[in-house]
């Protein structure tokens, strides 16, 4: 007994002492599990109206107004699903755009359409070859809209019994009752399924369809028989019948699947097979022919549509010679999707070739394209993105502030402006303050160099620093 | 009927083998749908018969049991969820006069259940009056020799926690059933070990 007190007293004086940071860190934890704030998780869409014109500020986009408008002609050309093979060039200095605009026509597009995003770096791998993964990425922009048979669970939640293991950490175990007008079943559940049922904030009474293959929660809407707890949910609650019958259904659902998706589907070698395969995770060809003439054949027989997408290549200077030559040839066939490419190189070397173009892509290339150009923001754009951006980071800050920041931002860039608000609503909230004022912003300014700041200390004290017998100008041929 | 079964039974692709006191026979049809039964080797009693089909966009499916039960263990992490082995689990298991299901763990007594054939839509439904359970099927070998489903050839028994539903097996299937068991006794089933395997 005695020492059970003890314990607890230990335990106890642990907590008290430990409860601020314990109780933030898991506040965190849950927040982070769900959604991140990302570099662009700001942008919600291109933010035109219905006549393609650019509204100023609109979506989490600011300026950019041309850029935008040209941008929004691509998605109607992507959204009427008629042409094939476009190619699009985004270019412009650093920190001007070029990706917030493919995000905002990622988020244009909706969920239904396959939007692919990957780097120029991202297929230089040793898994597989340069043209197999832009190959996939290309297959992966391509959807096929189909029926398909489903097995699914469908019923109201009588309950969800989520437990935490004992000792804190370890798989959580779970269990849900669901029922119909008839029957009653208790299901066991998975990680994953504990996770998007959280997620989804599953609760008894809520009638609920999950997709078996996939693992997809959706919630239906509320049980008539919950009604009369009304005031407890918002006006915009759907209420609907309890299913009848069995619990598990099949099911004729339409859904997008990519060609990529199918590739996979149909290349994946089996059993003590897989042993001899050496799976380097490449597609043979042949798979892919057979599925594009079964695709082919769905289409003519009406039972299936072809979704074309947009692939998106960031840094796309970063591919080589043989990527564009492969790009050119890629972008012909009629399965191919609208490629948007972005960079913010000007007239630099060719990768593999010792010859000069435009955005470091070939000039044969650069002919197939459409370009739109971004360009470099004015004052009031920057305030305004900071102001979206203090938004989307839940910062407060006063004008003052801001007027210093955006100064900043011009005088440095946009980038390093925006890592700033992070780092002073830190600042501010250790000085227990709550809104971040210019000290703030000052002592960050202080603490973290920017790009030119560094580069001026480092011209400085250059003997200093290691290997600084390199003669300058020996550098500057080993770098191009 | 019972003929056209027995003619795709003799156009498929058939692999038999003798393992476990079991004969096993795999079949596989013109449309790529597989097959596989499980008969014993000393009474020629039916134990397994399940089928795999290939899903509409290519690959294998998953076995569906139609006579027997599920051996392999399931995985909980790659299924996302499962149903819990506390609930009643429906298995069916034939004799040689009847088709039969039994459904364990249902420890409500007799007058619960209803057991309605339902011609019209060619299946039998099982209900509880307390509405815990409620199970639809059909029985695919009255199917295959286009039969009609009969209420008259139903019966039911409730024992240790285990409702038994039997169903009477129709002259035209008891026939079929003979003329397969014939047929089969003149596979040439391999022994489990002497696996063909020729260098090539």
């Amino acid at each position: 007994m005695k020492v059970f007190h003890f314990h607890h007293f230990i335990n106890n004086l642990k907590f008290i002492y430990h409860q601020p940071t314990a109780e933030k860190v898991q506040e965190i934890r849950e927040v982070t599990r769900i959604e991140r704030i990302g570099a662009h998780s700001h942008i919600r869409g291109l933010g035109l109206d219905d006549a393609l014109e650019a509204r100023q500020v609109s979506q989490g986009m600011v300026g950019q107004i041309k850029a935008r408008k040209a941008a929004g002609v691509i998605l109607e050309i992507i959204k009427e699903g008629k042409i094939a093979g476009r190619g699009i060039l985004i270019a412009g200095q650093p920190g001007t755009g070029k990706t917030a605009i493919a995000m905002g026509m990622a988020q244009a597009l909706g969920t239904d359409t396959p939007f692919t995003s990957i780097a120029g770096s991202e297929i230089f791998s040793l898994e597989m070859s340069k043209t197999e993964a832009l190959t996939q990425a290309f297959r992966k922009s391509i959807g096929v809209r189909i029926k398909e048979e489903t097995e699914i669970i469908e019923g109201e939640i009588v309950e969800v019994q989520i437990d935490r293991p004992a000792t804190g950490t370890g798989a959580k175990v779970g269990k849900l009752t669901l029922k119909t007008t008839e029957m009653e079943t208790i299901y066991q559940l998975g990680q994953k399924m504990i996770e998007s049922l959280t997620k989804e904030k599953a609760q008894a009474g809520d009638i609920v369809t999950i997709d078996k293959a996939t693992g997809k929660i959706t919630k239906l809407g509320r049980s008539f028989t919950r009604a009369r707890d009304y005031d407890a949910m918002g006006a915009q609650t759907k209420f609907v019948q309890c299913p009848e019958g069995e619990l598990q259904k099949r099911k004729e659902v339409v859904h997008t699947v990519t060609l990529h998706e199918i590739d996979v589907i149909n290349s994946r070698t089996q059993g003590f097979l897989a042993l001899f395969s050496g799976d380097t995770g490449e597609i043979k060809s042949e798979v892919r022919e057979q599925i594009n003439s079964k695709v082919a054949e769905w289409r003519e027989e009406g039972k299936a549509e072809i979704v074309p997408g947009v692939l998106f290549i960031d840094e796309v200077h970063m591919l080589d010679i043989e990527c564009f030559s492969f790009l050119n040839r890629a972008l012909e066939s009629d399965m191919a999707p609208i490629l948007i490419m972005a960079t913010n190189r000007g007239i630099t070397r060719i990768r593999g070739t010792q010859y000069t173009s435009p955005h470091g892509i070939p000039i044969d290339l650069l002919d197939r394209l459409v370009i739109i150009s971004t360009s470099p923001y004015e004052e009031k754009e920057i305030k305004q993105i900071l102001r979206i951006r203090c938004e989307e980071e839940d910062v407060e800050m006063t004008d003052d502030a801001l007027t210093v920041l955006t100064r900043i931002g011009m005088d440095t860039s946009l980038r390093y402006a925006i890592q700033l608000i992070t780092a002073a609503s830190l600042v501010c909230r250790k000085r227990k303050g709550s809104e971040v004022d210019m000290d703030d912003i000052k002592r960050v300014y202080s603490l973290f160099l920017d790009e030119f700041r560094s580069t001026q200390f480092l011209k400085e004290y250059q003997q200093e620093f290691m290997f600084n017998e390199m003669v300058p100008d020996e550098m500057e041929t080993e770098a191009s | 009927m019972a003929d056209l079964w027995l003619a795709k039974l003799q156009s498929a692709q058939k692999t038999c083998l003798i393992q476990d006191d079991r004969r096993k026979i795999h079949f596989t049809f013109a449309d790529g749908t597989e097959m596989a039964e499980e008969y014993d080797v000393k009474t020629a009693d039916l134990l397994v018969r399940k089928w795999r089909k290939k899903g509409t966009l290519g690959g294998v499916g998953r076995w569906e049991m139609e006579v027997g039960e599920q051996s392999l263990p399931v995985n909980l992490e790659a299924e996302g969820l499962m149903e819990s082995n506390a609930n009643p689990i429906f298995v069916r298991k034939d004799t040689k006069s009847h088709f039969q299901w039994r459904i364990r763990n249902l420890p409500y007594p007799i007058n619960n259940y209803k057991v309605t054939a339902k011609p019209e839509e060619r299946h039998i439904i099982i209900s509880t009056v307390n509405k815990k359970y409620y199970k639809k099927f059909n029985i695919p070998d009255l199917d295959r020799c286009h039969l009609g489903i009969d209420q008259s050839s139903i019966e039911f028994a409730h024992a240790n926690n285990t409702l038994i539903v039997s169903y009477k097996k129709p002259q035209e299937v008891l026939e079929m059933e003979r003329k397969f068991l014939q047929e089969m006794k003149k596979m040439k089933a391999s022994k489990d070990g002497d696996v063909d395997c020729t260098p090539s």
